[in-house]
């Protein structure tokens, strides 16, 4: 039988469609040829004439009065050109600068050290080696002072005072005082109503975790190349940042050169994950050196420094607690958290939230009433506390939450899926108002863990678990079923440095049909210039191939606040789509007038206009952006371009639910992921092969916090995790194999129903991994084990509880 | 990064030879391996160099010793020192206590009781070796010093160890102490075996 003319003509729609591999298209990354050859342009690769190379000299104490510096034999050696320390920065008022968190932080140490590794003086010479032989000849000297090592101590009537520059004040930046190490206390919900809940409760659970200080280390450490122009007073810096845009505001306020003569360019970023959000000591440095000696300078952190000075993540001590009844029920939650910001609060967060959004602890639960109080306090550590591949404090939050379920779980003896079940918000409650504050935009949480359980055959595993139990063996289950909150977001809660955190797009169509469009976000590995073009192509009608992506040059991208939180797709990615909703309505003026319709008549159709009902009348997008440069309706001016500059009305909140199969040597504590089972609902997805490639990045990530990583510090200060000998980066070798699956809940209120997704796997898997841990264990009592799993720490619970003896 | 040692050397020499070696600070100093005392300010009062090398990393490090007693009575010293690394990106103390006791057949015994404590780079990549390392260094600094004190004397027994002296290397040598590590490694689990045996 022939086809009818609606099939030919739907499949040549389809045809059409996929031509223009628009969204959902598994489109190959545009970036990786250029990586894969090499080719890449990353700020290490940049070469200006007569650059020059600033290094830094750095405390070998936690705690130190600084005596004295002698800069005269380093500043002897030929080829230094300049020594400065905090009195060179003094006149210029640059010895000391903001930081994000309404803190300040010394820019080089001004009369005492607060950490090790701290800047004290910086070098600048003609090339790495004569810099790093000068740092040898710098004398400083040090009177050592008492080290505050442990959080639990900062608070302590004894404890020595850190930062003697704010002793005395009792008001901070977000908060009363209640100590010289006092940073802040900010509480969320209710406390009253949920410590009456808990009164009143049938049964109550509660358990004390540390969430380790960690560190993302992208591949690439921190860097830049500050230029300044001495004729023109204009200053360019190539830099490591996730949000160019706020650097170029930051460097004008400090510097006092007009906004407009600084020029901030984002190149190629070798991974971020929330560590290149900040300003760091490092990028002013160079740039006042540059400033002062009129030639460039280029500065690049090696390993160890990266390790030890550039933002931490994490570094939260967490006491959780559920009120429920016999059945399971959440009746109230109570979070208390002891939060180590390190010397100096330069936390990464929207100015009003010095706990980031950790408030979304409620989880995927219908939890009637909460109370969450943060206390931040300062401690002789490097200062952080950045979102490391996760939205503000989210993966703490996530953990917390997520830990507190399988503990009353187990209390009540109630399987650990079963719980999560009775208390998931259900499909009817979206939109959902959480007791902290939030509304949930949308979710399905019983069918994404319905569609897990019997993936995996849950039951099955249960069973092999109980057989294994049984010979004496350690078999663990771990199951996570989390809500991120991405896409910060709203300006009228969330802004940096007052700056409201909208984000924006422009885009330019030429002549024939191509485009090139600019965006306030900056990939460092997320694909933009794919996805994009993919969401501009489905938009505009336009071929994604003709579509080029520039991100990241102050001078040419509109205003935005960058890339963290996973906000491109939710913020960056909701401007380019009405952005090119703004450029097709005046593309469908145009049409009609070519057309000589109302443009009331046409319809769209994948890359054209139609006149309704009058097959053949159509005008495609490549026609309309011809005329739009040369015939155009009555009074209206040439050019298809628009810009769109995008506050979202809400945050967006994918979710997901992780199964982790664990098996573990009860002699030696070596684990062994045999399974790991990720479903990712993140609302629209734009192309899945990168949506792909981000959640592998994500689990693998969170494999590497949840097994490995740490930066811990013994007692006076000494960090015993700043070198790739200790802090664990997974490879090949170690990484388990990811299985992975989806369900789309579209996002309402997101033009394209996208929710991001980056970091959802590394939220989520790491208390799955925990998870599983425990669950080995917890038929002998174990609720919970903190991070790292590495084989010593399993190990020692396994001898513990005597598991490890042979017979 | 501190760790305390507590050691005994035993001297085939009297102890009032042993005591007035201690009373030697430059000479004593001269025992530690890479060790030397560059500057004598007062009696009490000395700056001194120590340069050690360990794998890929040269540490040198220049500090003051104080001598903090010098107790004739119970034969005892104690001294602190500390320095930094010439890279500033390393320091170390040392708090020293050494006495002589009378040993078996007419010789001595040294004794020594030390806290040392390593910040910066060298406590981040040397933390996990630094007992062990310290443990070497004493040992080294045991055997240099009973050279020393039996040196002091005539015969073949002096001058085996006046030979001994000339060879031992001017500097902490990384191989060679890494391979006394290894030693001592085995020797303890062999060590244990036994005990676990018997």
């Amino acid at each position: 039988m022939a086809a009818s003319a609606e099939d030919i003509q739907s499949q040549t729609t389809q045809q059409r469609a996929d031509e223009l591999q628009g969204i959902g298209c598994s489109r190959k990354r545009k970036e990786d040829p250029r990586f894969v050859q090499g080719k890449g342009n990353y700020v290490d690769d940049i070469k200006l004439p007569g650059m020059l190379f600033a290094d830094m000299v750095r405390s070998p104490y936690a705690h130190a009065r600084i005596k004295g510096i002698n800069k005269e034999k380093a500043l002897a050696l030929p080829g230094v050109h300049a020594v400065l320390t905090a009195e060179d920065l003094k006149p210029l008022n640059l010895h000391w600068m903001p930081t994000l968190a309404g803190d300040v932080q010394a820019v080089l140490a001004d009369e005492k050290v607060h950490f090790q590794y701290q800047e004290v003086a910086v070098v600048v010479a003609d090339d790495r080696y004569i810099a790093a032989a000068a740092i040898d000849l710098v004398e400083v000297e040090y009177e050592p002072l008492p080290v505050l090592v442990d959080a639990h101590r900062a608070m302590d009537e004894d404890a020595p005072v850190l930062r003697e520059d704010l002793a005395g004040k009792t008001q901070g930046a977000h908060s009363e005082r209640i100590h010289d190490n006092h940073i802040f206390r900010w509480e969320a919900g209710d406390k009253e109503p949920t410590d009456r809940a808990f009164d009143q409760a049938e049964v109550t659970v509660k358990q004390s975790m540390y969430y380790p200080r960690v560190h993302p280390s992208p591949l690439e450490t921190c860097g830049c190349v500050a230029s300044f122009d001495k004729v023109n007073e204009h200053l360019t810096v190539y830099i490591t940042s996730q949000a160019p845009h706020v650097v170029r505001t930051v460097v004008s306020m400090l510097s006092g050169i007009p906004e407009s003569k600084v020029r901030i360019v984002s190149p190629d970023i070798g991974g971020g994950f929330g560590n290149k959000v900040g300003v760091y000591p490092g990028y002013v440095n160079s740039i006042v050196a540059s400033i002062v000696l009129g030639r460039p300078v280029k500065w690049v952190e090696d390993r160890m420094e990266h390790l030890s000075t550039t933002a931490f993540a994490r570094d939260y001590h967490m006491t959780g607690e559920l009120a429920a009844d016999k059945d399971g029920r959440i009746k109230a939650l109570r979070v208390d958290v002891l939060a180590d910001h390190g010397a100096f609060d330069a936390c990464a967060d929207p100015s009003k939230f010095p706990a980031g959004l950790f408030h979304i602890c409620t989880g995927s639960y219908d939890v009637p009433t909460a109370y969450v109080k943060v206390d931040g306090v300062y401690t002789n550590k490097a200062p952080g506390g950045v979102a490391y591949r996760c939205s503000f404090r989210v993966t703490e939050a996530v953990y917390v939450i997520e830990r507190m379920m399988d503990v009353l779980a187990q209390k009540l003896g109630i399987d650990k899926a079963e719980i999560r079940r009775r208390n998931f918000i259900r499909r009817e409650q979206f939109p959902y108002q959480t007791a902290l504050g939030w509304e949930v935009d949308s979710g399905d949480y019983h069918t994404a863990l319905d569609k897990v359980l019997e993936a995996v055959d849950y039951e099955g595993l249960r069973r092999e678990q109980a057989e294994k139990r049984e010979q004496g063996e350690l078999m663990g289950i771990g199951l996570v079923t989390f809500t991120e909150i991405v896409g910060a977001g709203p300006t009228r809660t969330c802004d940096i440095l007052g700056v409201g955190m909208f984000d924006s797009a422009e885009i330019r169509v030429h002549p024939t049909g191509s485009v090139i469009a600019r965006m306030g976000t900056i990939t460092q590995g997320q694909g933009h210039q794919t996805t994009y073009a993919q969401i501009i192509a489905s938009e505009l009608g336009l071929p994604s191939d003709q579509i080029q992506i520039e991100e990241g040059d102050t001078d040419t991208a509109p205003y935005g606040l960058g890339t963290y939180g996973s906000r491109s797709t939710p913020v960056g990615g909701a401007a380019t789509a009405m952005a090119a909703r703004k450029i097709r309505a005046k593309a469908q003026k145009i049409a009609a007038h070519l057309l000589e319709v109302s443009e009331h008549d046409l319809e769209w159709d994948v890359d054209r206009f139609k006149v309704k009902g009058v097959p053949g009348q159509e005008k495609t997008m490549k026609d309309v952006a011809w005329a739009a440069y040369n015939n155009l309706p009555e009074g209206m001016e040439p050019g298809l371009e628009a810009v769109d500059y995008y506050d979202p009305p809400n945050f967006t909140y994918p979710f997901g639910c992780y199964l982790c199969v664990v098996d573990i040597d009860r002699h030696t504590g070596q684990t062994d992921i045999r399974r790991f089972y990720a479903l990712d609902d993140c609302g629209t997805r734009i192309n899945p092969m990168i949506i792909e490639g981000q959640i592998h990045g994500g689990l693998n990530e969170g494999f590497a916090v949840a097994m490995g990583q740490e930066l811990p510090f013994d007692e006076e200060g000494n960090s015993l995790g700043n070198t790739f000998m200790d802090y664990f980066i997974p490879t090949f070798v170690e990484t388990p194999k990811w299985e992975t699956d989806y369900t789309v809940t579209p996002s309402p209120h997101h033009p394209l129903g996208a929710k991001g997704v980056a970091e959802s796997p590394h939220v989520g898997s790491i208390p799955c991994f925990t998870s599983a841990v425990v669950d080995a264990f917890s038929h002998l009592g174990i609720t919970h084990m903190d991070m790292p799993h590495n084989a010593y720490r399993v190990w020692k619970q396994a001898h513990a509880l005597g598991l490890d003896k042979r017979n | 990064m501190q760790v305390e040692l507590d050691k005994s050397f035993p001297i085939d020499a009297a102890p009032e030879k042993a005591w007035r070696c201690l009373q030697d600070i430059p000479g004593v100093a001269g025992c530690m391996p890479g060790a030397e005392i560059t500057e004598t300010i007062d009696d009490s009062h000395y700056k001194g160099r120590v340069k050690a090398k360990l794998g890929p990393a040269t540490m040198a490090f220049n500090g003051d010793i104080e001598i903090m007693g010098l107790d004739a009575d119970n034969r005892q010293l104690r001294l602190v020192g500390h320095g930094q690394d010439s890279k500033g990106s390393s320091s170390a103390k040392m708090d020293l206590t050494a006495w002589v006791v009378d040993g078996d057949n007419g010789g001595s015994v040294l004794k020594g009781e030390a806290q040392v404590s390593v910040t910066g780079k060298a406590a981040s990549l040397g933390g996990r070796m630094m007992t062990q390392v310290a443990d070497q260094i004493l040992n080294q600094f045991g055997k240099n010093f009973a050279n020393n004190v039996m040196a002091l004397g005539d015969g073949a027994a002096a001058e085996e160890a006046k030979e001994a002296l000339s060879e031992q290397p001017k500097e902490l040598n990384g191989l060679a102490f890494v391979w006394s590590l290894i030693v001592g490694f085995f020797r303890n689990l062999f060590g244990q075996r036994k005990a676990n045996a018997g």
